[in-house]
């Protein structure tokens, strides 16, 4: 498979500045606003608009010693003086090709510059999509048999907005107070929510599920594939379509900014460095961290389940015995019971009531089957590697027990 | 429903995978005219540029606290800071003191009584006294 030269690609869609014709564009438009990575995707489709397009959004500046100061966000020159942002570069161990300018933008939050060619937004967008695509490939490839609630839980530990915005402040990304244009780029800008705000106020309208004002009406666990986001959130679209003017008066969370960030820098080692840089980080950062997938589980009824597992597999049903007990007449009395299936032992557990044992070894019986694990795994984004190993399907299991 | 997810954060592991240096910001003060200053000054002036170059990762800051003794300032990922007055040192022993607060946690000085800490489950699992051989009285 032969891989995409993306630096190039990317160099010419993303900066008017590495094009040839930048030298005389510069002298004709050097009072303008301007960006040295813009967003590439609109651009990429109409090539030769291009240049309109750069010389309508961009705001004409006056060229005083004062300019920084009516600037929303810092500007793109300032990046090179910043020695925060040189030291965050070198912290993180980002790609040279990767430039400090693009940093710089990915720290700036819709909320602070609304200008898409001056924010993180697309960025991060590209970002959040490489992150729950190599999260979800990997979580599904090597626990094909974890139910769907747990993935989404799972997807949430390791690329939720929490970790993200954990990640930001282990990263040692400090927050500006208020965004502008004289504030050192290597500070996080974002225009903050007033105290006092309830941030998750109303319920999520402009979903695209029908029935969305029937409250009291079961949502499937399959329609939230469908219709939700990654972690099994109701995504609104008019919402998200309302944001921008919505940030612009509100601002956001530190959570939302600082995830925003974590996801624009994702992006930007996609588009600068490639896609092998950008599995590597994402391997270094983001999968390296620790999270034990069984403490994510939460049986209503184990029993029930279990018994309900046996009957699909073709197992025997399965008995409840008591390996050992002490104390059943005194105050605490501890019985230690096995749940088994003909002869094969599938758990046990420890507890200090007869239910509360058997209820403890179904849980460990069923975590023994859910959290399958199959050896030497390969995830099917391995395949872009060059001179990769012939692919060989990967375990794809029923799924989990429906009651 | 069958089973429920719980939501939960994920832990850093600084070093599995990649290494973050928590030393993140260096400040150095010292003063023109007191004799305190004197190896800070040298120190600045001929040590600190290869310092800095070495460690990329942390930001320096140099500047001026008149009428005061030099010192060194940390700042670390988790918040806290150490700072390590340098009065009246040589240059050497500056850049030693450099170097410590370059490769501290940041964290509160404590005694390490376990040979390892871990966030890991015990491979061979922790002792029951409900399994093994029955003691018969």
């Amino acid at each position: 498979m032969k891989r995409l030269q993306l630096q190039r690609w990317s160099s010419s869609v993303l900066s008017p500045r590495a094009r040839t014709g930048g030298r005389l564009q510069q002298h004709l438009y050097y009072n303008l606003r301007r960006q040295s990575t813009v967003s590439p995707a609109p651009q990429a489709e109409n090539e030769p608009l291009f240049e309109e397009q750069s010389l309508n959004s961009s705001t004409h500046i006056p060229q005083s010693s004062h300019f920084k100061y009516l600037l929303p966000s810092p500007p793109v020159e300032a990046a090179r003086e910043s020695a925060k942002l040189a030291a965050l570069h070198a912290r993180l161990y980002l790609p040279s090709r990767l430039p400090l300018e693009t940093l710089a933008r990915s720290l700036v939050d819709a909320s602070a510059d609304s200008n898409p060619n001056f924010n993180n937004e697309a960025l991060a967008t590209l970002g959040n999509d490489l992150l729950s695509h190599y999260t979800s490939e990997h979580l599904v490839c090597t626990y094909p048999r974890l139910p769907l609630t747990v993935i989404f839980a799972a997807m949430y530990a390791y690329v939720g907005p929490k970790s993200l915005a954990a990640m930001a402040k282990e990263w040692g990304v400090e927050m500006a107070a208020v965004p502008g244009g004289e504030v050192d780029p290597g500070l996080l800008q974002f225009k903050r929510v007033l105290p006092g705000t309830d941030v998750n106020a109303g319920p999520v309208t402009g979903t695209e599920r029908p029935n969305e004002h029937r409250k009291s009406w079961r949502k499937s666990m399959t329609s939230r594939v469908v219709y939700d986001n990654e972690y099994g959130d109701p995504v609104g679209v008019s919402g998200e379509s309302a944001t921008p003017e919505s940030q612009n008066t509100q601002g956001v969370t530190a959570e939302h900014a600082n995830a925003t960030f974590v996801r624009a820098v994702m992006g930007a080692i996609y588009l600068h460095a490639g896609r092998p840089a950008a599995k590597r980080f994402f391997e270094q950062h983001f999968l390296s961290r620790h999270l034990n997938i069984s403490d994510l589980f939460n049986f209503s009824q184990p029993a029930r389940d279990l018994s309900r597992l046996c009957a699909r597999e073709n197992f025997e049903p399965p008995v409840a015995k008591i390996i050992s007990e002490t104390g059943r007449k005194s105050r605490h009395p501890v019985f230690v019971v096995g749940i088994f299936s003909g002869q094969d032992k599938l758990g046990e557990g420890a507890g200090a009531s007869l239910l509360e044992a058997r209820s403890r070894a179904a849980v460990a019986a069923l975590k023994g089957w859910y959290l399958y694990s199959p050896l030497n795994v390969r995830v099917p984004s391995s395949m872009e590697e060059e001179g990769a190993a012939p692919w060989k399907p990967v375990h794809v299991d029923l799924g989990e027990v429906i009651v | 429903m069958p089973v429920q997810g719980i939501r939960a954060v994920t832990t850093a592991r600084n070093g599995v995978g990649a290494f973050i240096l928590p030393c993140k910001r260096l400040d150095f003060h010292y003063c023109d005219w007191a004799g305190s200053s004197r190896g800070m000054v040298a120190f600045l002036k001929n040590t600190l540029p290869s310092f800095a170059k070495a460690n990329p990762q942390i930001e320096i800051r140099v500047s001026p606290r008149p009428h005061k003794h030099p010192v060194i300032k940390g700042h670390y990922i988790n918040g806290r800071e150490k700072a390590v007055c340098v009065r009246n040192l040589e240059p050497e022993q500056i850049f030693q003191k450099a170097n410590l607060l370059k490769e501290a946690s940041g964290e509160k000085l404590k005694r390490t009584k376990k040979p390892v800490t871990s966030i890991n489950e015990s491979v061979r699992g922790i002792w029951s006294p409900y399994h093994g051989d029955l003691k018969s009285v």
